[in-house]
């Protein structure tokens, strides 16, 4: 992700190169499993009497990604604001510590 | 991905596909867990009955379409948020 790139580190050698770029799916792969995770637990209920997704767990799939990923946005935003508070000093401790 | 040479590349994907295969692996075992939990509390028999069976099946069908769907608006929700990042930085 390219908001951890450019500390103008002299560069980097193959093998953090490609740690980044796993690190990097690893962070997506993690995004994906808990969105789905916490979408499928909320809108699919256990009884299955049919093999496809009816249109109210359709939307409810929809309407739960979306304020996922709010939320995220929404904590991301409230933690920076706690950083810059904090330290208004301290230099740029970023949470995803890299 | 941005600055690999070519046999980087290829060290990658190598990788990727090991971490694909562990994926695969861990959403089996989740996958039977859930739906065992959901469709099987009947201990009468030693064999799945039908509509144990038959929910079995509809679990993995619905969990299938529900994972292709939310893979959808995963995709989309990311490509929002490359095209704005949060904000600050």
């Amino acid at each position: 992700m390219s908001m951890f790139g450019g500390f103008g580190r002299p560069q980097p050698s193959s093998a953090e190169k490609i740690a980044a770029a796993e690190a990097e799916m690893d962070l997506v792969t993690d995004m994906f499993n808990k969105l789905q995770q916490a979408c499928m637990k909320k809108c699919i209920p256990k009884e299955y009497r049919e093999g496809e997704l009816n249109k109210g767990e359709g939307v409810c799939i929809d309407r739960c990604a979306a304020k996922f990923f709010d939320v995220q946005m929404k904590i991301s935003e409230l933690l920076q604001q706690e950083a810059q508070a904090k330290g208004a000093g301290g230099g740029g401790m970023g949470f995803g510590g890299m | 991905m941005d600055g690999l040479t070519a046999a980087e590349q290829r060290e990658f994907e190598s990788r990727m596909q090991k971490k694909q295969m562990k994926e695969f692996m861990g959403m089996f075992s989740h996958l039977v867990s859930h739906c065992f939990d959901a469709c099987v509390d009947d201990f009468t028999t030693k064999s799945l009955i039908q509509r144990e069976t038959g929910c079995v099946s509809r679990c993995v069908k619905k969990f299938m379409a529900g994972s292709e769907r939310i893979s959808q608006r995963f995709q989309e929700g990311q490509a929002q948020m490359m095209a704005q990042p949060p904000p600050g930085r």
